[in-house]
Formats: C-alpha cells, sequence, structure tokens
C-alpha cells in the first residue's frame, strides 16, 4: 500500500461518521420523503403508486398557488426590513460608547426567544380586548381598539412584524462580522481626504459590507421561506387563509387530513425550491466570498 | 355500577385477545372459581395478586380537572389492577387529531385509550385504527344513549365510539337585557337580529361597546358547527341527502352566509369575532359586553359562576334560533371513548369505558363539569337537574343534534369548508356564490375520488 492511498483511506475512514451521519438524518428522510410522495392518499390506508400524480396535482392547486404567493409575499417583504433594520443595528453597536455590552446583549434578545414563545407573545399583544399595542395606542378609548388579527391584510402584517421583530437581530449580528472586517485605516484616510459619512458609508462601508449583507440574506431567506411557527400560533392561516403559508399548508394536508402522499409533495417541493435557491447563492455570493479570501 | 358492569358484557362475552397473559388467567380463575365469565373484569373474579395493567389514555386538559381526577380515582379504585396512565393532549380538536392520528399511524402499541371527536369515527374506522366494539356494547345498552351520539360512533354498521357526553349548539342570552326591553328569546334569526338592533341603540356604548351577538367565527373547526347551524336552519345544507355531493351552492345554503356576512358580522358582532374560538367569545359574554352568545353546554357552568363571570345569574340558555322558513339547528359536537385497535389489553379499556359511561359517572360530570350526559335516563334525575335546570328545556335540541358530514376525508372535507367560510366573511368583496361554486368543486372531487375505491 502506498503511502498516498494509505492517506486517501485513513481520510474517508474519518469522514465516515460525518457521512453516515447526513445520511443517515439527512438524505434518507429526504429520499424517503421524495418515495413516499409517489403514492396515492386515497382509498384508506392502502396506497398504490401514483408516480407525479400530485405534482400535477400542486400545479393546479389554487389553494397552494395562493399559499404560495403569501410565503413569496413574507420572504420579500421580512427579509427585506431584516436586512435594513438589522444594518441599521450593526451600525449602531459597531460604534464604541458606554453600555455597549448591554446594548449588544439587548439587542440579541428577541433572538433567543424560541419562536413559538414569542409567537404567543405577539399573539397576546395584538389581542383585541387586552393587547398592550391597543392600550398603548388607545389607552382608555376601548372603543378604538383593533382587532389587529381579524383583517386579512393587518394579520398577514402581523406576521411580518413578528418576523421582523424577532430575527432582525440575527441579520445585524451577521453584518457586524462584516463591519468588523473593514480595516480602521480604510476610514481613516478617507477622513483625511475630506469625506462625509455618508460618502464614507456609501463608497467605503457598504461596498464591503456587501459579502456579509448577501450572507445575510441567503440565511434570511432561506429561514423566512419556512416560516411556520408565527402562522401556526398567531393565525393558523386565516382569516380566510391569508395568512396561509405553504409549510402550514403542507402541515395541515399531512398531518391533519392524513394525505401523506400530497403532503410530502408539498414538503419534497419546498425542499426542491429551497435547494435550486441556495444554489444559486452559493455560486454567485459564495464566489465573491471566495474572492476575498486571499485579501 | 355492578349490575351494569355485568349486563354490558353479558350479552356477548368480550373476546380474548389471545397475546394477553393477564387475560387468559383471570379467564383460567374464572373457571377455576366457577364464576361466571362475564364477571372477569370484577373485583372479586380476580385472583390475588394479578398482574397490574397500565392503560395509556390520551386525553386533554379538560375544563374541569378535578371532576376527571376523582372519575379516575374511583375507577382505579373499583378495579385496583388497573392503573391510568393519562397523556395530556391539546384541548384543540384539530391539535389533539393531529397528535392522536400520528400515534396510530405509527401503530403505537403503548396507546390504548384515547377520546374520539363525533366527527372522526368514519376515519378511524376505515384506516382501521379503532377497535370495534359490537361485541362490548350491546343493543340493549346502546339503547340507553341519545341516539345521535350513538349514531356518531358507526360506520358502514359497526360501533367505534361510547358517547362520553353530548354537545351541542346553544344560544346563551341575557334575560335581564331582554325582560328590560320586553322581549323573549328570540326563534328566529332576523327576530334576533331586531332584538339585538333594539338593545344596542338604547344601552351603553363606552367604554366598551356592548355587542349583539358573539360566535366562533375563526378560521377553524368551530367555524364548520357555527356556520352549520345557521345553513341547515334556513334548509340549506353542507352535502347532498345522499352525501355524495357538496350542496354549498344551493339558494338556501347560500342565503344563509349571505346572512351571516351581512346581519352577524358586519353588524352585530365584534369584527374581532374572526379571530374568535369557543373561549375568546365566551370571555366577551362573561364580561356582560354581549347580548347573545352561542356556545355549547360547558358554558353554563362558567357563565353563572361568579369567579368567573360578571353576569352570573343574568344568563339563560335556549335553543338556536331559525329562519322563518326553517327549523332551529344545533350542531352536534361531542367526544367519544374509543380503544386502539392496537392496544394489548382491550378488555381492561372497556372496562375503563363502561366506568366511565356509566349513569354514576356521567352523573357525577353532569354535576361537577356541566358535561350534558349521553345517556337519556340521567335527564330525569333530579340531582342533575338541580345542578343544570336548563337541561329539561334542552332535551329537545340534544334529541335532534345535527351531524357534521360523515366520511373517512371529512378532515379535507372541512378545511374546504373552513377556507369558505372564512374567507367570505373576512373578505367582504368577495361572490358568496363563486366561492361556493369552488367549494363545491373541490368537495365533490374529494368524494368522488373516495367512492372509486
Amino acid at each position: 500500500m502506498t503511502k498516498s492511498t494509505q492517506k486517501h483511506t485513513t481520510g474517508w475512514l474519518m469522514a465516515f461518521p460525518a457521512l453516515m451521519f447526513v445520511a443517515v438524518f439527512s438524505l434518507y428522510p429526504a429520499m424517503d420523503s421524495f418515495l413516499l410522495s409517489l403514492y396515492s392518499d386515497f382509498p384508506g390506508p392502502e396506497r398504490s403508486f401514483a408516480g407525479f400524480g400530485h405534482y400535477a396535482e400542486l400545479l393546479q392547486d389554487p389553494v397552494a398557488h395562493q399559499a404560495f404567493i403569501v410565503t413569496l409575499g413574507f420572504v420579500l417583504l421580512s427579509t427585506t426590513l431584516e436586512l435594513l433594520l438589522g444594518t441599521g443595528i450593526a451600525l449602531v453597536v459597531h460604534e464604541r460608547f458606554r453600555g455597549l455590552g448591554w446594548v449588544r446583549a439587548a439587542v440579541l434578545i428577541p433572538w433567543a426567544i424560541p419562536t413559538v414563545v414569542a409567537a404567543q407573545m405577539w399573539r397576546f399583544l395584538l389581542n383585541d380586548q387586552y393587547g398592550a399595542v391597543n392600550a398603548i395606542l388607545f389607552g382608555d378609548r376601548v372603543e378604538a381598539y383593533v382587532p389587529w388579527l381579524a383583517d386579512p391584510w393587518m394579520a398577514f402584517g402581523a406576521i411580518v412584524l413578528a418576523d421582523v421583530w424577532k430575527t432582525s437581530s440575527f441579520a445585524g449580528l451577521l453584518v457586524l462580522a462584516g463591519l468588523q472586517l473593514i480595516p480602521e485605516e480604510t476610514h481613516d484616510a478617507a477622513r483625511v481626504d475630506g469625506a462625509t459619512a455618508w460618502q464614507r458609508f456609501r463608497h467605503i462601508t457598504l461596498p464591503m459590507l456587501k459579502p456579509a449583507l448577501l450572507t445575510a440574506l441567503l440565511f434570511r431567506t432561506i429561514d423566512a421561506f419556512r416560516v411556520f411557527d408565527l402562522v401556526f400560533v398567531m393565525t393558523q392561516g386565516g382569516p380566510g387563509d391569508a395568512t396561509q403559508v405553504i409549510q402550514f399548508y403542507g402541515y395541515k394536508t399531512l398531518f391533519t387530513e392524513g394525505r401523506v402522499g400530497y403532503g410530502t409533495t408539498i414538503s419534497v417541493t419546498v425542499f426542491v425550491a429551497m435547494a435550486i435557491l441556495s444554489l444559486f447563492y452559493v455560486r454567485t455570493v459564495g464566489s465573491k466570498l471566495l474572492q476575498r479570501e486571499p485579501a | 355500577m355492578k349490575g351494569l358492569h355485568a349486563a354490558g358484557s353479558i350479552a356477548t362475552p368480550s373476546p380474548l385477545p389471545r397475546d394477553s397473559p393477564l387475560a387468559a388467567g383471570v379467564f383460567a380463575a374464572a373457571l377455576l372459581f366457577n364464576v361466571p365469565f362475564a364477571h372477569c373484569g370484577d373485583l372479586e373474579a380476580e385472583p390475588p395478586g394479578a398482574s397490574p395493567v397500565t392503560l395509556h389514555f390520551v386525553t386533554w386538559k379538560a375544563d374541569h380537572p378535578r371532576a376527571w381526577d376523582e372519575a379516575i380515582q374511583r375507577f382505579e379504585q373499583v378495579h385496583p389492577h388497573i392503573r391510568i396512565q393519562r397523556e395530556i393532549a391539546p384541548h384543540s380538536s384539530t391539535a389533539y387529531h393531529d397528535l392522536l392520528t400520528q400515534k396510530l399511524r405509527n401503530r403505537d402499541v403503548s396507546l390504548d385509550l384515547f377520546f374520539m371527536d363525533v366527527i372522526w369515527p368514519a376515519e378511524f374506522a376505515a384506516a382501521g385504527w379503532a377497535l370495534p366494539l359490537d361485541d362490548y356494547f350491546s343493543g340493549d345498552e346502546r339503547k340507553k344513549f341519545l341516539p345521535a351520539t350513538i349514531a356518531s360512533g358507526i360506520y358502514r354498521q359497526r360501533i367505534y365510539g361510547v358517547p362520553s357526553r353530548i354537545d351541542s349548539g346553544m344560544l346563551y342570552y341575557r334575560k335581564d337585557l331582554l325582560e328590560q326591553y320586553g322581549f323573549s328569546p328570540p326563534s328566529t334569526w332576523n327576530e334576533l337580529a331586531r332584538q339585538a338592533q333594539t338593545i344596542l341603540k338604547a344601552e351603553r356604548t363606552v367604554p366598551i361597546p356592548l355587542r349583539g351577538y358573539s360566535g366562533q367565527f375563526k378560521q377553524y373547526e368551530g367555524l364548520v358547527c357555527d356556520m352549520l347551524e345557521f345553513v341547515v336552519s334556513h334548509n340549506g345544507s353542507f352535502l347532498t341527502d345522499d352525501g355524495r355531493r357538496s350542496n354549498l351552492t344551493a339558494t338556501e345554503s347560500l342565503q344563509a352566509v349571505r346572512f351571516v356576512r351581512e346581519q352577524i358580522i358586519q353588524r352585530l358582532a365584534t369584527p374581532a369575532a374572526l379571530t374568535y374560538q369557543e373561549s375568546e367569545s365566551l370571555a366577551v359574554f362573561l364580561q356582560g359586553n354581549a347580548v347573545f352568545h352561542r356556545n355549547w353546554p360547558y358554558a353554563w357552568g362558567l357563565a353563572n359562576d361568579p369567579r368567573h363571570s360578571k353576569v352570573a345569574g343574568k344568563v339563560g340558555v335556549t335553543t338556536l334560533p331559525r329562519f322563518s322558513e326553517g327549523r332551529s339547528t344545533a350542531a352536534l359536537g361531542g367526544w367519544l371513548y374509543g380503544i386502539s385497535a392496537y392496544s394489548r389489553h382491550p378488555d381492561e379499556a372497556w372496562a375503563f369505558i363502561e366506568f366511565m359511561a356509566s349513569p354514576e359517572t356521567q352523573k357525577h360530570f353532569a354535576i361537577h363539569a356541566s358535561l350534558a350526559p349521553s345517556r337519556l335516563a340521567l335527564y330525569a334525575d333530579p340531582d342533575v337537574l338541580h345542578a343544570n335546570p336548563q337541561y329539561k328545556d334542552l332535551l329537545p335540541v340534544f334529541q335532534t343534534a345535527r351531524p357534521r358530514p360523515r366520511t373517512p376525508v371529512y378532515p379535507v372535507v372541512s378545511h374546504i369548508l373552513q377556507r369558505y367560510f372564512s374567507r367570505v366573511l373576512a373578505f367582504p368583496e368577495t361572490d358568496i356564490r363563486e366561492e361556493a361554486q369552488e367549494a363545491d368543486r373541490r368537495i365533490n372531487r374529494v368524494l368522488a375520488l373516495l367512492r372509486d375505491s
């Protein structure tokens, strides 16, 4: 046995546990879901092979289309707001001031709270009778209290708001990491050249922050696409399916209706969409990140 | 208790599960002591030192937990070799269903007993999850229950559930307000609307506005019940009489939905009703902020308990109104005891069900938890009537309570109905007929798939 093949074998051996882990806990469930999605749901418990029938059904399902549009709207709105707010947060906590440690910790609290708990909290805050939001906005004028979650558009806005409140700081954390990579000397040089604060931000900070922003965007889009718990707790998809996101529709189909085939079809479709999106991001963002590496 | 206990099993001896050493042992002992086999679940027939059995019972967090603790303790005293291990699942019917069906789909042998909402037996039977109880639950015994509750446990001529109680929609109202304005409880929906409007105009509107009607209009299972009551009391229906097609586009069905949108949601209820399940809508009524309230029987106890209610003693309850051309309709609800088809201890599980559904235990629940009994005879019981004087008038409601569609694909049908109703109520600009057509199409497709089998 030559030295290089020996090295090769050792490499495989050492990677083996990790590979097994991925195979058992990621690859197998994904493949099994795919297989399940090829079987019919009716009649009864015996399943028959249905090929890609469920996928054809999904293409023509108006409820799924609506859920997909709601999800897209949620992803666009929440990630945009989170990146904007996150950048703001990062710029603030990047400065040195008294009590910085406290501010940084406080900013991360929403992110550290489990989503289900945060969602329940928002449901209470937005309650039409005893919610804090109404109390703050209208005080004793109980007759003016707004049932936020009863209006389709406001309910959708509430889900976005809860997500932005909860995860902006996470986006901020990623942006902050990017900010700290920007050498102080660049800013000093610009100051010497007489650049204003805005010019420094626009022409130095922002361009050098791009990789961090793109990373944050990648994480947030993928996460936002999988939104489920906020909807489950706050609205159950209502009113009138206005907040029914694709994952919640998949959940209802799979767990409540017991339609394993169609439910997994929805999951697999979301999975594939995510995979494509991730690949796209890794291609564009990843290559930029790698280019930066040597510097 | 003992008499009932034997009666249930004499008619048809319980089948012996081959894999249960305990049951076999008890059987042998029964022969040895020449005790009639029917008594094999009884205390006296047990050989000393019978190995204990633990039954796993998936239940929900009850509104009156103490009443349940007491009933189960009493069962364990009567059957010292059986322990009941409770697993508390969510109280929401849908969340409970999701958890339970997942266990059943996995053929979980550690699950023996469960509740079935009245809409599930068809699904559970078709999937083979619920044990048929025909051998345990004799025809004579069934006759002692309210017929609607028994019917809800039957699928294709076999019975899968024993009714723990009956639930049906009813109209709670503010006795004091109605008297003050010289009204008697409304018999039609239009009368209800008129009375409510009159009272609202004259009563205070600040700080908390008084509402005419408080019901359950969130997008969830309860919405189906509330809407059923409007639609059927207008001679409409969800499915055609043969149960093969959706009937939402029938004029009667459409008009009832329009009434709910224009009269109830847009005029009498708070817009927040679109987020209300039972507890939120009840809270409005208990705070004295609604004239009329639709709920199940359990609300009676809470509404008259001064610790929970500002309107204790000022509450009346009656049958739900109807439309002038229709009949008053109450949605049938309630929970049935069922045994898992994968249980290793069906005989012991049956002993538990028999105890819990017995007249004594149901009486206990009627008095201490305002659960309306499923046994007819209890409606003549002085103690039950003393605690729940309203039962006397409501018995006819219970006897005519209307089931939701019975089909193994009920969860699918329900989701389509929930979407339809919630959309037309939450989006006032939607065309009700178009939405109904879409729901009809989707329901018909699902029902057709089932027929092909």
